[in-house]
């Protein structure tokens, strides 16, 4: 009896002294921004961990699917490359063009855990800092583009889902159109808005939408999107409705870019 | 009576503390506090919850009235307080704890109370050094920073002795 009180009272102690230093981390990093960020960042990792390992238990049992995805998938890419492999012999390639083009380096990676259901979506992914995977660098599929990482931890990594609120890519219409910024609508989970589309560039819909290569993270020319219907904003720019490639519901591999000249073109920009 | 006369001392000392806090400030390497020291010195009759709750308010009100983070000295002294009858037990044996006794350097000794101190004043100060840092300051930096801290306040801590640990004899 007296055995089991003191066990329930180091329980108690515990509990307490948790609870009272949740209590003042969380004033720690409501008052100091630094903090707040090395505690977000400390929560991440912490997460990325829980659900590396719960994930690990239920991959184990959809084995079998998942080699029939990845056959199919690697019976994509083969069949891709031979057609490449033909179209660059029977055309001229003009190496100059692609000398000019900043170096991205890729790697493959899985989705571990992703949210769908709110406006700040994010992926955990199997792939941390010591398989090469760093900070700001794009997550992107054969279909599009899925986020951008956040940061990241020895063998995880958490990026922002496109479907978030505070993501923008730099994308553009057809090939040679005009570039905006393509967002998630917050709505619906296959469609996003492009917006500040200059009012001189002329479209049709069913137009195709690329990323752009202004911004840093992702490569140019990934199709992202078919543009739909468009509206007119404060009289000076387009906006317009783009159904995307990429089936959120469906991501497990993925593969992250990263500019090989980020740090180089960051400090010159500073 | 004698109890009053503690907890009167104890919020001397958290005045003395707040002083310190605010108006000596040497060098970014030093971190001057004794704060540790009280909370090792509540009475082993209030128990580790108790000892917890007024470790975290203590360290709020030291927050509050100095210019640092609200939070910061809160979150380094509740691990003092939940260690504190564990420092005791290791220092100075299970008999205080039989005769509801606190302890005192005279009768106990004071290397022992050093010792008890050294340990007390160790884990506030990785706690607070580690939060305050928030991953960005180098190790070399924060090894110093303890280092000087810890030689500093153990004898600043100690000064407070005949305020915080009175023989009880006398």
């Amino acid at each position: 009896m007296r055995k089991r009180t003191s066990w329930l009272s180091t329980l108690a102690n515990v509990a307490i002294f948790i609870v009272l230093e949740v209590a003042a981390l969380q004033m720690v990093s409501h008052n100091a921004p630094l903090q707040r960020v090395w505690a977000v960042k400390g929560t991440h990792v912490v997460m990325a961990k829980l659900w590396g390992s719960s994930n690990n238990i239920r991959y184990y049992f959809s084995l079998r699917s998942a080699n029939e995805k990845l056959a199919q998938e690697n019976h994509a890419l083969t069949k891709e490359l031979l057609e490449a492999r033909e179209m660059l012999r029977k055309v001229h390639v003009d190496t100059s063009r692609f000398a000019a083009q900043p170096g991205f380096s890729a790697l493959a990676a899985e989705v571990v855990r992703i949210s769908h259901n709110g406006q700040h979506n994010y992926l955990i992914l199997n792939k941390g800092f010591e398989d090469g995977v760093q900070e700001k660098s794009g997550v992107i599929t054969r279909s599009g583009v899925v986020g951008i990482v956040d940061a990241v931890s020895a063998h995880h990594a958490f990026a922002f889902s496109f479907q978030n609120n505070d993501i923008s890519i730099s994308a553009r219409l057809g090939q040679e159109g005009g570039s905006g910024l393509l967002v998630w609508d917050g709505i619906s989970s296959g469609k996003g808005v492009l917006k500040e589309i200059p009012l001189q560039y002329k479209y049709q819909p069913g137009d195709t939408v690329y990323t752009s290569g202004h911004s840093l993270l992702f490569p140019p020319d990934i199709p992202l999107g078919i543009a739909g219907g468009s509206r007119v904003i404060n009289g000076a720019t387009n906006e317009i409705d783009v159904q995307l490639f990429q089936d959120f519901s469906a991501i497990r591999y993925v593969t992250v870019v990263h500019n090989n000249s980020f740090d180089e073109i960051e400090e010159f920009v500073q | 009576m004698r109890r009053n006369v503690f907890w009167l001392n104890y919020a001397l000392l958290v005045a003395a503390q707040l002083l310190l806090t605010n108006y000596l400030r040497v060098s970014p390497y030093l971190l001057l506090t004794i704060l540790p020291f009280m909370v090792l010195c509540i009475s082993i009759r209030v128990g580790t919850v108790g000892a917890m709750l007024i470790a975290f308010i203590t360290g709020l009100f030291v927050d509050m009235l100095s210019e640092g983070v609200l939070g910061l000295n809160a979150i380094a002294l509740v691990p003092v307080a939940f260690a504190r009858n564990s420092i005791i037990k290791l220092v100075f044996g299970l008999e205080l704890f039989a005769r509801q006794e606190d302890f005192c350097p005279k009768r106990n000794g004071f290397g022992k109370t050093v010792l008890a101190l050294l340990i007390a004043h160790s884990i506030f100060l990785m706690v607070y050094l580690w939060v305050d840092a928030a991953g960005m300051r180098p190790l070399s930096f924060n090894l110093i920073r303890f280092a000087v801290s810890l030689a500093a306040g153990i004898p600043v801590s100690l000064l407070t002795l005949g305020l915080m640990a009175p023989d009880p004899r006398k």
